[in-house]
């Protein structure tokens, strides 16, 4: 596998059709993080994600990107709507997994005092649900529903305003979600779990804006140096991951019947036009509804536990909510010509740029907010989408840190107690529902979110908006 | 009888057994581990399991799936396997346990699925033995 250098942080595996390439791999990184993701199978994996039929562009690989099942995480690939294939790999078992940022009015003088209380009544208040329980307990109808509308019916039930539906990508309900094609089995396994966490990278934070670093852009998303936040990251709970376990044990058999081979199960995939891609996509939408309904009632639930700290004043206007593992139909334009693609997005956000027509009208000028959780007890991210992620992305950029240590190795030499004192020592407050869940996500397990976020900004895929600190931190 | 492996993202174990059966059980009994600390599970409840598949992989795959709808969409913490049968694509057994409980079954890592990652089935001539990650 040779890797040129286009520039400092673009580098590229030319299409090789010998290896069944069937367009180039475009890899963006600095040369340390290079040498980091070298270390595993992503790059290779990466590669396999370019032999897919239809492909439109190079198979794309963010900063972020690591080891994953099929795809990597923090991979992009578009695929021809009308000759290409759809993959439930390129989406993941966490179907719209995706952060929120929500602000309060806040100062974080004024809440340091109050933290220990906070962050109790919002652990109390925001289950994690890792025992497979959550607060509601949705009818077969009601689930129904959440699945064709989303946030929007969370809304409807009382648990929000209009207003975050305004600020949520896709006005948190996509269309064209077909219920019936979500099996009884996974709605078994969401019914207890909407309005939960759940467990692994998933968390809940509460930060500060520690520093603003493109004032305009801060200003139309309300942020300010000082200014108290909470990032919520989740998906769709059992829900969306028994949708892709369906649909993945279905494909086996059907890509034989479109004479499709991949050198990687976990990468199955079928042609979009399809019976099955179809279903699949109806299926898929669905659970991205049943995850921003999730995000939604979590809202509502962390509202009321500021406002029992906080007194019944206590406003929290959500900021932006966008996902990052999806494959959406997107017209893009790619060598002077419009592409009709579905753009997969595994472990990689959406960015689209000023003025792009889908954009709120408060972030017309400026982008969208592109949401990027860091490791627990570090720094998260606020960029704002660019010209270049349009040109060079299909609108996408990185999702997070990326991993870099297994949970076995971050386990290793360390206990629960100890993390938690060193977090309390930088005046970080973390609770978790279960033992190993601070241990397997201590920030030495993670790359270096900054540097990840130099590469994007660099690139002009996104701009810098603020960097969030973390004052307490809720995990699975 | 297993063991849990490393993976960079995610986590993973190896199992093995004397038969297919019994190593489907250990398949099992590992991954109600990755998911629960499974030591106070009281076999008192009968369910029962099955799962098809159109090779041992995707079998293995198949069955571990319906063990995890099990903990996670019926609230269920199995404590022992017995795999009745197991032959032409087909697997059934039955699972003893009792309902999930967050005081006496605290839970470990919340499994989202079962992948074909990395997958492995062998027979050497004492036993067989698989390794599988699953997604965390």
């Amino acid at each position: 596998m040779q890797l040129e250098d286009i520039d400092a942080v673009r580098h590229r595996i030319r299409r090789d059709p010998a290896a069944a390439m069937r367009t180039d791999v475009v890899v963006y990184a600095s040369r340390r993080l290079l040498d980091q993701i070298s270390k595993d199978a992503s790059l290779q994996q990466a590669v396999n994600v370019s032999m897919l039929p239809g492909i439109v562009g190079p198979s794309l690989a963010m900063p972020d990107i690591h080891q994953g099942y099929g795809f990597p995480i923090g991979g992009v690939a578009a695929t021809d709507w009308r000759t290409g294939v759809v993959s439930p790999g390129g989406v993941g078992f966490d179907i719209n997994c995706g952060v929120r940022l929500v602000r309060t009015a806040i100062g974080v003088q004024d809440a340091r005092p109050k933290m220990k209380a906070l962050i109790d009544q919002v652990f109390r208040d925001v289950p994690c649900g890792t025992g497979g329980e959550g607060p509601i307990q949705l009818q077969a109808r009601e689930l129904e529903q959440v699945l064709e509308s989303g946030a929007q019916w969370v809304v409807r039930q009382g648990f929000g305003f209009e207003r975050d539906i305004e600020f949520t990508e896709a006005r948190g309900a996509l269309p064209e979600a077909d219920p019936r094609k979500v099996s009884e089995r996974a709605k078994e396994r969401g019914r207890n779990q909407l309005g939960t966490i759940g467990s692994g990278n998933h968390f809940l934070e509460v930060q500060y804006v520690e520093q603003v670093h493109d004032a305009a852009a801060a200003r139309a998303m309300g942020l300010e140096a000082g200014l108290v936040v909470v990032l919520v990251h989740c998906g769709s709970r059992g829900l969306g991951h028994q949708v892709c376990t369906d649909y993945l044990a279905q494909m086996g058999a059907a890509m034989k019947k479109f004479g499709i081979e991949l050198p990687d199960r976990q990468l199955a995939c079928v042609p979009i036009a399809s019976e099955e891609g179809q279903s699949y996509l109806a299926a898929m939408r669905a659970a991205a509804n049943f995850a921003w309904a999730n995000r939604q009632a979590i809202l509502h639930f962390l509202r009321g536990a500021f406002q029992r700290i906080f007194g019944e004043g206590a406003r929290m206007d959500l900021v932006y909510d966008v996902c990052h593992n999806i494959a959406k139909r997107e017209g893009h334009r790619w060598n002077g010509e419009k592409v009709d693609v579905l753009v997969h997005r595994k472990g990689a956000t959406r960015a689209f740029p000023p003025g792009h027509r889908e954009l709120p009208d408060a972030y017309r000028d400026c982008g969208q907010p592109v949401l990027i959780p860091g490791s627990m007890g570090t720094a998260s991210w606020v960029l704002a989408g660019a010209d270049g992620a349009m040109r060079e992305t299909f609108g996408s950029v990185c999702h997070g840190a990326g991993r870099l240590m297994s949970r076995t190795a971050a386990k290793k030499g360390r206990n629960a107690r100890e993390v938690q004192k060193k977090l309390e020592e930088q005046g970080i407050l973390a609770r978790s529902e279960t033992r190993d869940g601070l241990l397997e996500e201590v920030p030495e397990a993670y790359k270096d979110v900054d540097e990840v976020i130099e590469v994007v900004h660099t690139a002009g895929l996104a701009r810098k908006v603020a960097r969030l600190r973390p004052l307490g931190v809720i995990k699975g | 009888m297993f063991e849990v492996l490393e993976h960079a993202a995610d986590v993973g174990f190896r199992a093995w057994g004397t038969n297919v059966r019994e190593l489907f059980a250990s398949a099992a009994e590992a991954l109600v581990a990755l998911a629960m600390q499974p030591d106070a599970i009281e076999v008192r409840e009968r369910f029962e399991l099955a799962a098809d598949g159109d090779s041992l992989e995707s079998l293995l795959v198949n069955w571990l799936s319906e063990v995890l709808y099990y903990i996670d969409g019926r609230g269920l913490a199995p404590g022992r396997f017995d795999v009745m049968e197991l032959a032409h694509g087909h697997v059934s057994a039955v699972a003893w346990g009792e309902p999930r409980d967050g005081k006496r079954h605290p839970a470990r890592l919340v499994v989202k699925g079962i992948t074909y990652h990395q997958l492995k089935i062998e027979q050497t001539p004492e036993r067989w033995i698989c390794e599988v990650f699953v997604d965390v």
